[in-house]
């Protein structure tokens, strides 16, 4: 993809690069670097490892592990701001460096993305601010992809719908000012959630601030921002607008690989047991795999079903055989010289070829292969469908006796409850005893949790079943009601040559990017909603779906952002013309799936003469992290 | 405007041309006996500190005046302000870039004056300071180092949050004199110190003091050259030497024959060095050259990036190299192009034909001249030459096809900001160089300083940049030192800034509140936009709920933290629950961050809240960490007293859950104590699940101990069988599990068993339980058949309902001996013809 004069990813990642390269220089001579562990991953999407001992990086450690040691006179420590206890463990570490060391230490403290109050309060009251110097780092979007940036909080799914803790939006909101700084307002921003407004309060809010911010620095840009030129509009998605799309097993290839191995910061750890390596006979041991488009294979296969993935599989592989025994056919030395110089890429394709189809053996046999596996998929395929909750229990029941892994059978309770409006308390007692028998008392905590974030319920007291009262009001997304009209279900599917994004879930089609859909591609709802209205093209924000939205979870908003100086704006528009592409820039709050990135990619490869859509996410989630941030880690084996 | 001459004032040293401008005359008072103060002059033409010298005898004028002070000048000796000083002697005198006064006291007290007020901020020198005293200091632009008397040496790098760092230790000996390398001009980018010690030079930095291994010391001057690369030092027997700063080269040595050892030695520009003495001032130029100045009064040098000013009680003069440009326009007998044009000029104005001679004369040469004559107006203090000279390019470029007039403007601009600066009101006389240096906002910034609030915002309009920061400013002096009324006073600031951007309200409020004016302070406030700035400020103020508010709906958590640690800290624990009432994200925040530290506030906080779920959690979770299984039980006891009130579905699932935990743990107990200990095997059963210990029962063969539980327990029949079918097959127990094949009925049904066992690699048994799925359709019976290797019987279930084509089919799968039996089965479901 061709730099674009919008956002671009690349140029992010290379300022986020420099920004840390240049602080790491700041400290002269050798270092110790000690790093919080959750940002290892992130930073090492746009720096390797290796590059740190060019700036004189020594050793590094992780701030969790409490063992850096005294080899170095500079210690750098990072570690994210907004946690009170990061802060914590940094300033208990230096004053124990400070115990054990018979050597004076030169301290430096790198908050990520700002150094905030609480932390200098911390140092402070620590007493070693006065001995460290503290710098901030403010890493903010980090580009996973061209198209796909992360806040990488890992945990903020369980902070904002859990612990009901909104730093995550904050955070979000910070992040999104630097894109209107630089590229000018979101002319528009539109959004679905009570979170997702809070977000776009925030932009608002910042904005004035930002104006009020004493922009002494000679940047003219910030007195008075105009609306962007480039980018078309900012929608929001609160990720409890749609719950149910998570608790769901992906089906595209990607998703499946993340399912089963998880896939973190574009990387996967798997064992070399799957991997097998000619080279290497260490059993039992994890090797990191580059899961990104560098990968030319991977980057075909990531966003097709599995179905048509392994076929493709085997097509690439038949392609790289034909092409390596070109070399036999051969005849002149020019042919033999052009193969030869097409040689290591052979090799490289070869070992992508090699590394992606023991994933997906490996993946076939974990899932067709397994009984357990599609009695699962049977299940959440009916439940997504509108079957009755109630037929299903049995099977559920079985799993439960049969001790499959306890966050399925979480997922698929969670998924009822969110489809269905809660379960009957009976049901729901009944459900909790037998999970509690199988996995343990201690659970009582994880149900609680969940029941908290509002995943399981029971159905009494939830509006959603009484007729005309709208979801927004109260309680969760009624998919009842949206099922037919936004053809979340899809009867006929094809897989191969896809005609819809429901063929990432085989059936049925993510709420979230039909939401985003509904803005975009207006006239391809409407023939669902209302096959015979005229063109909606030309309407803007949610219209015409504005009833319909009713029936979805938390806030529906639409707001157009306008400069202060309009004659500004008139003029920019004359010069910049409203020919060209612009970005339309969609924001996950709480989480974003592979498989959702995949829908929206197919959405975003139909708009493409159009518009290029760019998602941003505060982490990347699955079914099986939403309910693994709930579950209590303790049991009653202790002693 | 003069028109004298403008080499008037210019003098050879060698061959190099220098000029001492004079910038102001009538300076100070002549009681003001300059000659008994030490005088400090901030960077680029900045103000000046005088604090008399205690060390001098003063002349008696009666008992008034004096109180010890510091008095800060325009370098037109204007009074800005004095400051009163009752600490005592001063050790260290020196400013900053941006007009900070640092004033340094023998115990290692450091005052940072800001703004050219009173008001200033204080730190400690430490590391020994106190015990040993300051010496001496040296400043830079942006810090200082502390001379100790035991000769430790302590730099300060920057004033905003000062961290007095030691350097390395010097060798204990006199200290003859002393210089500094500003870090920016050092190789190690942090400050290094030259010590005259004994005969020789000791350069130190951070890390180590190195011996330089000189001779010819002792050196009673060391002085730095502005750009760092050059030191002169000044030895006892009135030598002079310059050698380069890293000790490599000797630039040159030269013989002062001064009978007396000069006040003062100091770099002017980078090539050439002043001795000062009383009232006499030598010039020391390249090769040597020699130039002398004889002044009236005591003379004070300040040094600057491109020369050097000479103040005395009359005048003050600027000293400096004769820049390159400015020497090729005016120098006697030149016939530099530049020259040439700026006498075409003169001609013009005189109507003269000469005029066009002159261009045609330089014709080639003209760019060159018109941007000389440019850079000549630069340098230039006197108008006239300045309009001359411009003048004489403008001619010069009208006649030019091509000519960028980018310079030309720029230099017109710049000029027009001297001269407003230059003037004696403002006393800012800065040299284009300087003004370069300064920036134009840390210009604007002294003008503030200064009160010359008009001026500033011309000026600030002139050159397009914010005027924010000023207005501000003149605000916060409004609200400090207005004598109206504080209602007055706010409609006044807010009337005047409502219309402006990015104005501060939270630095006049804060200066409002400095002033005690709290009311004031409070209106000001509400006009501030910023969360994050009026919340620190709500706190010291006391106004705690509004600043949670503030802090809450700036979506700011870090704020609501800060907020929520200080009310935490200030208040009693029911009135910090009072505050949180009705603000569920504060509420959350708290709940979040003591869950990992501090529960016991949580416990409490649910129990006001009327939230016993909450806190039944804690106690639950409080359980998990126990070890014995005495204390987990009465915590769990604990947790379900929290709910004996609720009658809700919810509570009593948490109760009777918390009854079987107890329950189970006691089993377990005994469990561990009977069986665990017998050898059989290392895991123990506590900490299992109700249904892993049932499992475990069944595989170790307990199966009398498990049915014990599973109904002590009620499992359900379900879930009893599925773990008996797991437990034998586990074990592979399928003795009793052809027992369990010949019941009737089972709950979970039989493929389960055929699926399991089938699983367990003992096909033959599975083959038992097909003929028992009696729910299933014969083509799936068969298919399970087939799984078992049993293609005789799958092809007898299809022959049940003639399905003739799945025998076809199963022809294919059939092994040899198998083939006769199936076509005999196809045989009788094929009519016979």
């Amino acid at each position: 993809m061709a730099p674009h004069p919008g956002i671009d990813t690349d140029q992010i990642k290379e300022k986020a690069r420099k920004d840390l390269l240049d602080l790491l220089q700041g400290v002269r001579g050798k270092k110790n670097l000690v790093i919080e562990k959750s940002l290892a991953g992130p930073i090492g999407l746009f720096l390797k490892f290796s590059t740190l001992q060019d700036y004189g990086v020594d050793k590094v450690f992780f701030l969790e592990n409490d063992n850096v040691d005294v080899s170095q006179k500079n210690v750098i420590f990072v570690a994210r701001g907004e946690n009170a206890s990061q802060a914590i463990a940094v300033a208990d570490q230096i004053k124990r460096l400070q115990k054990d060391s018979s050597i004076e230490h030169d301290f430096s403290v790198v908050w990520v993305p700002r150094r905030t109050l609480v932390c200098n309060q911390i140092l402070e009251e620590a007493g070693v601010l006065g001995d460290c110097s503290v710098e901030e780092f403010p890493l903010h979007f980090i580009p996973l992809e061209q198209d796909v940036m992360s806040l990488a909080l890992d945990d903020s799914f369980s902070d904002l719908y859990l612990r009901k803790d909104p730093t995550a939006i904050f955070l979000a909101a910070q992040a999104l000012m630097p894109f209107q700084r630089k590229h000018g307002l979101f002319p528009r921003i539109i959004g679905k959630g009570d979170n997702a407004r809070r977000l776009m309060d925030l932009l608002f809010r910042m904005r004035s601030e930002a104006s009020a911010e004493e922009s002494t620095s000679t940047s003219p840009s910030t007195s008075g921002m105009i609306p962007s030129a480039s980018v078309e509009s900012l929608i929001i998605i609160d990720r409890e607008v749609d719950l149910a799309t998570p608790l769901l097993t992906q089906l595209t290839y990607e998703g499946l690989v993340d399912e089963i191995f998880g896939i973190q910061h574009n990387q996967a750890d798997i064992s070399t047991s799957i991997i097998a390596q000619q080279n290497s006979t260490s059993q039992g041991l994890k090797r990191k795999v580059q899961l990104d488009s560098s990968d030319k294979l991977y980057d075909q296969l990531r966003d097709t079903n599995f179905a048509t993935g392994s076929r493709l599989l085997n097509k690439f592989a038949k392609q790289l055989q034909s092409n390596y025994e070109s070399r036999h056919v051969a005849k002149s030395t020019s042919e033999l010289r052009d193969f030869v110089s097409k040689l290591p890429s052979y090799q490289s394709e070869q070992q992508s070829l090699n590394i992606q189809v023991s994933l997906a053996q490996e993946i076939e046999k974990q899932t067709l292969h397994s009984d357990t596996f599609s009695r699962v998929l049977e299940i959440q395929q009916n439940l997504i469908a509108g079957a009755d909750p109630s037929s299903q229990h049995d099977a559920i029941e079985e799993l439960i006796s049969r001790d499959i892994p306890l966050a399925t059978i979480l997922r698929l309770l969670c998924l009822e409850s969110t489809v269905a409006g809660g379960l009957r308390q009976k049901d729901l007692d009944s459900f909790k005893r037998q999970i509690l028998h199988a996995y343990g008392y201690q659970h009582l905590l994880t149900l609680s949790a969940l029941e908290k974030i509002g995943l399981l319920q029971s159905r009494a007291g939830n509006p959603l079943l009484i007729p005309g009262v709208a979801a927004s009001s109260s309680g969760g997304t009624n998919y009842t009601a949206i099922r037919k009209p936004l053809r979340l279900i899809l009867d006929e599917v094809n897989e191969q040559d896809r005609d819809d994004i429901a063929y990432v879930y085989s059936m049925y089609a993510p709420l979230s990017v039909r939401l985003v859909q509904c803005i975009l591609q207006k006239p391809y709802i409407t023939s669902f909603t209302s096959p015979n209205s005229s063109n909606t093209s030309s309407s803007h924000g949610w219209t015409p779906f504005e009833d319909l939205l009713r029936n979805v979870k938390g806030e529906t908003f639409s707001k157009v952002q306008k400069g202060d100086n309009e004659a500004v704006v008139k003029a920019r528009h004359m010069l910049t013309g409203q020919g060209g592409k612009k970005t339309v820039l969609v924001m996950f709050l709480g989480g974003v799936t592979f498989t959702e990135i995949a829908a929206l990619r197919f959405v975003a490869k139909q708009e493409e003469g159009r518009r290029r859509i760019v998602i941003l996410t505060t982490g990347m989630i699955n079914g099986n992290g939403i309910v693994e941030g709930a579950r209590e880690k303790g049991d009653f084996g202790r002693g | 405007m003069s028109t004298t001459s403008p080499t008037a004032d210019w003098a050879l040293c060698g061959d190099t041309f220098y000029r001492k401008t004079k910038v102001y005359d009538a300076i100070f008072d002549q009681d003001l006996e300059l000659e008994n103060h030490i005088v400090a002059g901030a960077p680029y033409g900045g103000a000046i500190a005088l604090f008399r010298d205690e060390d001098k005898l003063r002349t008696y004028r009666g008992t008034g005046a004096t109180k010890p002070s510091i008095d800060i000048y325009s370098l037109a000796g204007k009074s800005i302000r004095s400051i009163n000083w009752d600490r005592g002697p001063i050790k260290g005198l020196g400013w900053s870039d941006d007009e900070k006064l640092l004033v340094i006291t023998g115990d290692g007290t450091v005052r940072c004056y800001y703004d050219l007020q009173s008001d200033f901020t204080q730190f400690s020198l430490g590391h020994g300071a106190e015990q040993h005293g300051v010496k001496e200091c040296r400043f830079w632009l942006t810090g200082f180092v502390a001379l100790l008397s035991n000769n430790s040496l302590v730099a300060v790098t920057q004033y905003h949050d000062p961290r007095p760092r030691l350097l390395a230790i010097p060798p204990k000996a006199d200290i003859h004199s002393w210089a500094i390398i500003p870090p920016a001009y050092t190789l190690s980018r942090s400050v290094e110190v030259l010590l005259a010690v004994n005969e020789t030079i000791y350069v130190v930095d951070s890390n180590e003091a190195e011996d330089r291994v000189l001779s010819n010391g002792p050196f009673k001057y060391a002085s730095v050259s502005p750009n760092g690369l050059y030191v002169t030092l000044y030895t006892e027997d009135g030598k002079v030497w310059v050698i380069t700063s890293d000790f490599q080269n000797k630039i040159g040595e030269y013989e002062s024959k001064a009978r007396t050892v000069p006040k003062d030695v100091q770099w002017c520009g980078n090539d050439s060095v002043l001795l000062a003495w009383e009232d006499e001032v030598h010039m020391i130029g390249p090769n040597g050259a020699l130039l002398k100045y004889y002044y009236d009064g005591w003379v004070h040098l300040l040094p600057d990036i491109d020369g050097v000013r000479i103040i005395t009680s009359d005048l003050c003069e600027f000293l400096q190299k004769v820049p390159d440009a400015t020497e090729d326009v005016f120098k006697i007998g030149s016939t530099s192009p530049a020259s040439v044009l700026l006498d075409a000029q003169d001609q013009l104005e005189k109507k003269s034909s000469k005029a066009d001679d002159n261009i045609q004369l330089i014709r080639s040469n003209l760019p060159d001249a018109v941007s000389s004559c440019v850079q000549a107006a630069g340098q230039e203090y006197s108008v006239h030459w300045q309009k001359q000279l411009l003048k004489a390019a403008s001619f010069g470029k009208s006649v030019l096809d091509l000519y960028s007039s980018d310079d030309f403007v720029d230099t017109c601009e710049k000029l027009r900001v001297l001269n407003a600066v230059r003037d004696y009101q403002i006393g800012l006389p800065l040299s284009l160089q300087q003004y370069q240096r300064l920036t134009p906002d840390k210009l604007i910034q002294r003008l503030m300083n200064r009160r010359e609030y008009r001026l500033a915002i011309h000026l600030s309009d002139f050159l397009r940049v914010p005027t924010n920061k000023i207005y501000v400013h003149w605000a916060c002096q409004k609200v400090r030192n207005s004598t109206s009324d504080e209602d007055t006073i706010s409609h006044a600031v807010v009337a005047k800034l409502a219309s402006k951007r990015g104005i501060s309200f939270e630095t006049i409020a804060r200066a409002a509140y400095d002033e005690g004016r709290t009311h004031l302070a409070t209106q000001l406030l509400n006009h501030e936009t910023r969360a994050g700035k009026q919340v620190p400020l709500l706190l010291s103020m006391e106004e705690d709920e509004i600043a949670l508010d503030k802090a809450l709906s700036s979506g700011d958590t870090d704020l609501v933290f800060f907020v929520l640690l200080h009310l935490k800290k200030k208040l009693p624990l029911a009135a910090f629950f009072r505050v949180l009432t009705n603000r569920p994200i504060a509420t959350a925040l708290v709940e979040s961050s003591a869950a990992a530290q501090d529960t016991d506030i949580l416990k409490s906080l649910y129990y006001q809240d009327d939230r016993p779920i909450d806190g039944a959690n804690l106690l639950f979770a409080e359980a998990l960490r126990q070890t014995a299984p005495q204390t987990k039980s009465d915590k769990l006891k604990l947790a379900a007293k929290v709910l004996s009130d609720s009658k809700d579905a919810t509570a009593t699932l948490y109760k009777s859950t918390c009854q079987e935990a107890q329950a189970l743990i006691r089993a377990q107990d005994a469990l561990d104590r009977d069986i665990g200990d017998s050898g059989e095997g290392q895991q123990r059963f506590t900490g299992l699940s109700l249904n892993a210990t049932l499992l475990r029962l069944l595989s170790l063969g307990y199966g009398k101990r498990a049915a014990k539980l599973q109904s002590e327990f009620r499992v359900p029949e379900k879930t009893w069988w599925w773990l008996r079918l797991r437990g034998l097959v586990a074990t592979r127990d399928f003795g009793e599990l052809e027992t369990v094949s010949q019941q009737r009925k089972s709950p979970i049904g039989w493929e389960p068993f055929f699926n399991e066992i089938l699983a367990a690699g003992n096909p033959k048994l599975a083959g038992l339980f097909v003929g028992k799925c009696t729910g299933l359709k014969a083509q799936e019976r068969a298919e399970m058949y087939v799984k078992c290797g049993m293609v005789v019987r799958a092809g007898e279930e299809l022959v049940k309902v003639k399905d003739l084509e799945g025998l076809e089919e199963l022809k294919g799968k059939a092994r040899a001996g198998e083939v006769g039996e199936v076509e005999r089965l196809i045989g009788q479901l094929r009519p016979r013809r």
